[in-house]
Order: C-alpha cells, then sequence, then structure tokens
C-alpha cells in the first residue's frame, strides 16, 4: 500500500466516549513514513479528538493504535512522545512564564535522547522563524507566533509523525502561504504527518491523500477535488 | 555550567555565615532556631508549591510526622538523635507516598484534601489506643538527649540541605520540567516528561525537607504535644513567608521567612493585640500590590534573583 513499503502509523476501529456520546466511532486512519495525510471533516466531527487520542492526552475506550511496530493504545502522553509521535495544538498551548528558549529546551532535553540538545533547540527555532525572539517571554508572544512555537516544541522532540492540528485557523493568507510551504521543508526532513484543517485549499498544496470523517466514522479517502465530488462528502458539508 | 549555580552558592553561604555568626552577638537562640525552622519550611513548602504549583495546606503533616518519627526511633530503638532527624525525614517521605494519590487533585481540592489528610494523621498519632508508641496526647520526652547547641547545627544542616536542593531545582533542567508541570501539565507531558514521576518526586523532596526539620524541632525542644508538632500555625506560617517572599527561587522564601518571622517575634510578643492588624495589614497589601511576593520587585527591576 505504501510507495515506500513503510507503514508508521495505523489505526483501526477507534472509539472515544464524553459520557454517552461517542465522538469517535470505529474511525480508521494509516500514515506512511514521511508522507502527508490531510484529515478534513465539519465541526464536531472528531478531528481533533483523533489527534488527542493518538497523542495520548485522551485515552481511547476501544480500537486499536499501532505506531513503528508496536502498541501505542492507552500510553501515556511522555511514552508516545519519546516513541516518536508529536502534535501542536489549535489554541497554543505554550509555557507562558518560560521563555522561547526554555519552552523549546526542555522539549529536547525531555522529549529525545538522541543528538547534541543546543543543535537541535536552535535547528527547530530555525525552520519556524522564531530564532530572533528566542529570549522572549511566549506569554508576549503574537497567536501565529505561539502557533509556530508550538510547532518548534514539538519538532525538538524529533519526531517520526507530525499531528498538526488547525495549525491555518486565524492566520492571514500571507501566513498561510509561508506555513504551507514550511511544513513541506518538515516533510523534506523525513518527517511524515497527519494534517487537520477546515482550509481545503490549505490541505491541496501539501498533499493530495485526504481523509474526511464525519460524526466519528471515516466517509472518504482520497484527493481533494475526487471529495468535492463525491456526494456524501459534499452532502456533510452544506447539507442536502 | 557551574557558573550558573554562584549566586546562590553565594545566597547559601550568607545564611550560614549569619547563623553561625550571630549566636556570638546575639544570645536568644531559641529563636535564631525557629527563624530557621522556618526558612527551611519555607524553602520545604517551595519545592512543591513554588515549582509545581501544588499548595499544601497539610504541609504541618510531614512535619509532625517527622517530629514523631524521628521521636520514636530515639525513645524505642535507642539510635543517635542525628539518626532520628534522617528518620523523620524517611517516615515523611513515606507519609508522602502515601498522599501520593491526593497529586490527582489540583487547585482548592488538593489544598483541603492535604489539609484532612494532615489532621487525620494528628488524630492517628494522638490516640490514646497508641499510647505504647506515641505517648497519645500526652507529649513526647526527649529530655534524655537534650542537646541545645547539637540541635542548633542539627537545623542549619537542614536548612542549607533545603537551600541546595531548591538551589539545584532552580537551576536545572529537573527544576524547569517541574516549573512545565505548574504552567499546562498536557504541554509539559508533550515535551516528553513524565509528568507523574516529576511531581511525585518533588512531593517526596517536599515531605523530606519538613519531616526532618520537624524531628530537630522534637529533638530541641525536648518536650512536645501532638497539638504542637501538627499545629496548622506550622502550615498557615510557612505559606504566608512563601508567597510574601516568592516562590520558585532560592531568595524569594528566605527574604519572606527572614522578614515576617522577625516581625512577628517581636511585635507578636511585645504588642500582640497589635500584631495580628499588622500582619493582615501586610497580606491585603500585598494581595493587593505584590501578589508574586516581595522578589517581584526585584525581577521588575531586571535584577537577577538566585
Amino acid at each position: 500500500m505504501c510507495p515506500n513499503g513503510k507503514k508508521l502509523l495505523k489505526v483501526e476501529g477507534l472509539v472515544k466516549k464524553f459520557g454517552g456520546f461517542r465522538a469517535l466511532n470505529g474511525v480508521s486512519i494509516d500514515v506512511c513514513q514521511g508522507r502527508i495525510v490531510g484529515l478534513a471533516g465539519p465541526n464536531g466531527s472528531g478531528k481533533t479528538t483523533l489527534i488527542n487520542v493518538i497523542s495520548g492526552v485522551y485515552r481511547p475506550d476501544g480500537g486499536s493504535i499501532e505506531f513503528d511496530g508496536c502498541s501505542i493504545y492507552k500510553l501515556p502522553s511522555h511514552k508516545i512522545v519519546h516513541l516518536g509521535v508529536n502534535r501542536t495544538f489549535q489554541v497554543p498551548k505554550p509555557l507562558s512564564g518560560l521563555t522561547v528558549w526554555e519552552n523549546v529546551l526542555l522539549a529536547a532535553v525531555y522529549g529525545s535522547a538522541e543528538g547534541d540538545k543546543q543543535q537541535t533547540i536552535r535547528d527547530s527555532l530555525e525552520i519556524v522563524d522564531l530564532s530572533a525572539i528566542k529570549d522572549a517571554i511566549s506569554a508576549g508572544l503574537t497567536f501565529a507566533q505561539q502557533k509556530l512555537l508550538g510547532l518548534a516544541t514539538a519538532l525538538a522532540t524529533k519526531p517520526k509523525l507530525l499531528l498538526v492540528d488547525e495549525i491555518a485557523a486565524g492566520l492571514s493568507h500571507q501566513e498561510l502561504l509561508w506555513i504551507a510551504e514550511m511544513l513541506q521543508r518538515i516533510q523534506q526532513t523525513g518527517i511524515a504527518m497527519i494534517v487537520v484543517e477546515h482550509h481545503l485549499g490549505f490541505i491541496d498544496t501539501l498533499t493530495s491523500d485526504v481523509v474526511v470523517m464525519n460524526a466519528g466514522a471515516n466517509l472518504f479517502r482520497g484527493s481533494i477535488n475526487e471529495a468535492a465530488q463525491n456526494e456524501e462528502v459534499v452532502e456533510v458539508f452544506l447539507g442536502r | 555550567m557551574l557558573k550558573k549555580y554562584f549566586p546562590s552558592l553565594g545566597v547559601i553561604l550568607a545564611i550560614v555565615a549569619i547563623f553561625i555568626g550571630l549566636p556570638h552577638f546575639y544570645d536568644n537562640q531559641s529563636f535564631l532556631f525557629n527563624l530557621m525552622l522556618y526558612l527551611a519550611l519555607a524553602e520545604g513548602l517551595n519545592i512543591i508549591y513554588g515549582f509545581t504549583g501544588y499548595l499544601p495546606f497539610g504541609y504541618v503533616g510531614f512535619f509532625g510526622a517527622g517530629a514523631y518519627g524521628g521521636a520514636i526511633a530515639i525513645t524505642l530503638l535507642h539510635i543517635s538523635p542525628l539518626l532520628g532527624v534522617l528518620v523523620g525525614g524517611v517516615v515523611a517521605v513515606l507519609t508522602g507516598v502515601i498522599l501520593i494519590p491526593l497529586l490527582r487533585l489540583s487547585g482548592a481540592y488538593f489544598a483541603i484534601a492535604n489539609l484532612a489528610a494532615s489532621q487525620a494523621l494528628y488524630l492517628v498519632v494522638a490516640n490514646p489506643s497508641l499510647e505504647k508508641i506515641t505517648q497519645g496526647p500526652y507529649g513526647i520526652d526527649l529530655s534524655s538527649v537534650y542537646n541545645a547547641n547539637a540541635g542548633y547545627f542539627a537545623m542549619l544542616g537542614v536548612l542549607v540541605f533545603a537551600m541546595a536542593l531548591v538551589a539545584y531545582l532552580r537551576n536545572s533542567n529537573f527544576g524547569l520540567s517541574l516549573l512545565a508541570i505548574k504552567e499546562d501539565r498536557v504541554t509539559a507531558s508533550l515535551a516528553g516528561v513524565n509528568v507523574i514521576r516529576a511531581r511525585s518526586i518533588a512531593w517526596m523532596l517536599s515531605a523530606f525537607v519538613a519531616g526532618m526539620s520537624g524531628a530537630v524541632f522534637g529533638w530541641y525542644t525536648a518536650v512536645f504535644y501532638p497539638s504542637t508538632v501538627f499545629s496548622l500555625d506550622v502550615s498557615v506560617f510557612t505559606i504566608v513567608f512563601v508567597l510574601f517572599g516568592g516562590i520558585a527561587s532560592v531568595a524569594g522564601p528566605l527574604i519572606g521567612a527572614l522578614i515576617l518571622y522577625s516581625m512577628y517575634n517581636f511585635i507578636g510578643i511585645s504588642t500582640p493585640q497589635y500584631f495580628q492588624l499588622f500582619y493582615g495589614l501586610l497580606i491585603v497589601l500585598l494581595v493587593l500590590f505584590l501578589p508574586d511576593g516581595v522578589v517581584s520587585l526585584l525581577k521588575k527591576g531586571k535584577v537577577y534573583v538566585p
């Protein structure tokens, strides 16, 4: 199935309940090594919940999650991070009392065993273009800068798979183009991604492999253009 | 790398010099002892509250557990008082281990549950049925091993240990990971920090300091009752000192305890009718104008606080 032969993430029949509500109702998704999968769907379809469950922020209630050959189902976040999965948040959650450098330092020291930490921090800040404000307290950053800091922190843990949750939401068109280009550069370093996005044009510039979710389950997989012609997809986005 | 420890080391040396030198000029040893006791407790509380954000209202529970743990080991097992101090620390850590599940609570819920736990411990220790071990409510008598000077220097030792621990946290990646837990647990764990392990270690270190302080207090005081070493005043004083000075630094809690405990002794004893008014006003002003403590004034002036 994978062009380079290796499947990095395999999620099958994943279930997450909040009380009686099944936010994830048997969703499946897989990601090949080094590839980007777009994840789209209407509000409340479970995209962010899926990211939260894969990254260990929420505990799943059924199904399976396999990463790089081992099960990460119900593992705590820090162990999942150590295996090579990290994520960004739709609403950034920096450690606001700490500086930009300290935020990334923590991730470099605790997130990954290998490599020169100072170099990792410098590289991570370089790729998101925050090197110039490395000594700023992160509470004072703009919304866009905090999102980039979240990305730098995730990169400093040296992930093989990055879960990017609505990084384009709330950003200007200019910033969007720039971020799309940056994600492509990150992919070129060999990092696979799931990119959650409302903005379908944004996904289209990144990948032709899109999963559309609805009501906690899979609805469609294919390119954006195919999705736009699929009756079911059109229906969940626009109504009948 | 070690250079960043120099400012903290300077503070520690200054405190040691003060408490070795002062007895030559000022003969109220008991006041100096109690001052050191509160300095050590303030640093101990700083470890768990200042770095991880858990406010233990029942901090006195560790103090009492240490006082009784040390005293029982000295009277029943006939070990030396210095060893008893260590045993007191270990008993407090064991108490802390039992209370680790409390860390799953947060904010006021944690504070209240911890307060309740410390009072439960008090009632167990003071229970007359345990008279053979704890002497129940009748108190402990350690006058056979009483040695004021040795107790004084043991307290100084515990204080240095507490300050050194905080200096380590202030300057190390482990301390940074604790600060991260205080800011946002999810972000910390996604940076790869094992949140449960890190906060449990901070909790036990904090308990260890309070336990040793309690054991030295018991030894120095020689005769004490459960109501003395489980008195909520100990928690309240310590918390106020830390809040007044400022958290997550070596110097903050020291400044808070030095100023407020000295004031308590001079105003509180000469004119006790004005003391509570004065303390109350001070705390109101503090909450209104300096919520991050006295050292936040220095930080605003871009002065590095060790």
